[in-house]
């Protein structure tokens, strides 16, 4: 579905990414794991285009779009759930929801996709005339993935997801992207908590300094003492 | 007598403050959505006094028309200037957007005088007015003043109702986020700009209903100041709290004027800039923010 290659990118003058490579294969869920600063946001932004990609290819069902502006991917049924969350804080839960079925492909499905968010978030019903920026994280977290839900994507794109969450949460968000690949998405997913993401992975790669070091089936790497021990500190 | 005089300055005060309110909400809104400071910010109204002029001179057509004629020309002029100019600009650093801005006013109004030539002009549009007792209040006036309050009105009802009124408030509270609902970013640059420039090229022809004498190519450096203590006072990056504060920057010019008078030796036209000055830096001393909030 997405076949990323040779991706280099960075900011400013600084390189992060010196060639990643990497696939994910329609209705699974690929995690990118590594240490902090390794570019796993960076790939994430990259493919996204939120910062453009220098060199290499992305490709999204054989198509090239590695110079393909965020608002067309979007159109073409790629989201991001960005790091931070990225919410429109003035903007009640319901306006939150409405930017994300933006575009007119989204707005016909509209019905459908407040359904799904609702279904899974029966929090963010309750407080649908509530100003996002006061939503406690995890409620925030619900959101920018609801958000993303509402532009009515094939593929996800989330960076740690999880991050800043109590424990109780952490393990809802994760229970959450699960769901989301029984109902038929592609997810990449970018994180740092190596042990939730593996678990509900069908693969896996592992970053490091701005390179892929392994890549494979989320089995491999839980059998490979040696890959956990050298890149991933478990 | 005093009492008088003060009562009609503030009833001018409000009137011409809704006027400036209009002349600042664009500046504010192109901070707000751009991040751009613009300097040529004056250009653009003068732009607008020069369309109410030749529309009512070569035309006859009234200036209250010749608002349609602006806002086409502001969107216009705005789209060029950011599609040549000001998206090439958007990663750059700030000094670079200054010099930018300052240079296409420079251009602007050097272009108009090749035209134009560098004279003093004005019309009269004489439609009466309304007698109080302490006072005449021209049509003029209070028709300048009526449409500077429907313009913003009519903007903040786009700007809450409709999509991509919306699509410009996400853009404005967090840009990722708005990519990545599928919003295109240039495009939301582009529109407020030119929606921007179109406020303030309309604001121009209010500016010549409240004084139809005195339109001349460089008259915008005038308003340029004004319009920069007004969206401070507003609460820069805000253009609500700009039309707010163009009420208040009015009251307080036109109020001065009146109570300087009383001073005796005070020549007070030419005290009521410093007394608008000491004013925002009082402001911003207190309250960096803004009176009316903001960033």
């Amino acid at each position: 579905m997405l076949k990323v290659s040779k991706l280099e990118s960075g900011y400013g003058e600084m390189q992060v990414l010196w060639g990643v490579d990497l696939e994910v294969k329609e209705k699974s869920i690929t995690t990118v794991l590594g240490p902090n600063g390794a570019g796993k946001s960076t790939t994430l932004k990259a493919i996204f285009g939120i910062i453009s990609p220098w060199n290499g290819m992305v490709e999204y069902f054989g198509e090239d779009v590695t110079k393909t502006p965020p608002h067309k991917k979007v159109e073409m049924g790629i989201t991001m759930v960005p790091e931070g969350r990225h919410l429109f804080p003035n903007m009640t839960v319901e306006d939150n929801l409405l930017m994300g079925a933006y575009l007119s492909r989204a707005e016909e499905k509209f019905e459908d996709s407040l359904e799904l968010v609702y279904t899974l978030f029966p929090r963010l019903k309750e407080r649908e005339e509530q100003k996002a920026g006061t939503l406690s994280g995890g409620e925030q977290q619900m959101l920018a993935i609801g958000r993303a839900l509402m532009t009515s994507p094939n593929l996800i794109l989330m960076d740690e997801p999880s991050q800043g969450l109590a424990p109780k949460l952490v393990k809802e968000v994760f229970e959450t992207i699960y769901k989301l690949k029984e109902e038929g998405l592609t997810i990449l997913l970018v994180e740092q908590n190596v042990f939730s993401s593996l678990d509900i992975s069908d693969y896996a790669y592992v970053l490091h300094e701005g390179k892929i070091a392994f890549g494979g089936s989320v089995d491999e790497i839980k059998e490979s003492e040696d890959i956990k021990k050298a890149y991933l500190g478990v | 007598m005093i009492a008088e005089q003060l009562a009609a300055n503030i009833i001018y005060g409000l009137l011409l403050g809704g006027v400036y309110g209009l002349a600042t909400m664009g500046l504010s809104l192109i901070f707000g959505v751009l991040r751009v400071v613009n300097v040529g910010h004056g250009a653009f109204i003068m732009v607008g006094a020069f369309t109410a002029f030749w529309m009512f001179t070569l035309y006859s057509i009234p200036p209250l028309a010749s608002i349609v004629v602006a806002v086409i020309v502001g969107l216009a002029m705005g789209f060029v200037v950011f599609m040549t100019i000001i998206r090439r600009l958007l990663d750059a650093p700030e000094l670079s957007t200054l010099l930018a801005t300052f240079g296409i006013g420079v251009f602007i109004e050097e272009l108009s005088k090749f035209f134009w030539g560098p004279d003093y002009v004005g019309y009269s549009w004489d439609i009466g007015g309304i007698s109080l007792p302490f006072t005449e209040l021209p049509f003029t006036k209070l028709y300048a003043f009526g449409s500077s309050i429907v313009i913003a009105a009519l903007l903040y009802v786009w700007f809450s109702r409709t999509k991509l009124g919306k699509a410009i408030r996400a853009v404005v509270e967090d840009k990722e986020g708005a990519m990545v609902c599928g919003i295109n970013v240039n495009m939301v640059y582009a529109l407020s700009f030119a929606i921007g420039i179109a406020l303030t090229v309309t604001s121009g022809v209010l500016v010549t209903l409240f004084t139809p004498v005195g339109i001349n190519v460089y008259m915008g450096g005038d308003y340029t100041l004004k319009a920069f203590v007004i969206a401070v006072l507003g609460g820069l990056g805000s253009p609500w709290g700009a039309f707010y504060a163009g009420f208040i920057f009015g009251l307080l010019e036109n109020g001065s004027y009146t109570l300087l008078g009383l001073i005796p030796g005070v020549e007070p036209f030419g005290l009521t800039r410093f007394v608008s000055f000491t004013a925002l830096l009082l402001i911003l001393l207190l309250k960096p923010t803004g009176l009316l909030g903001g960033e």
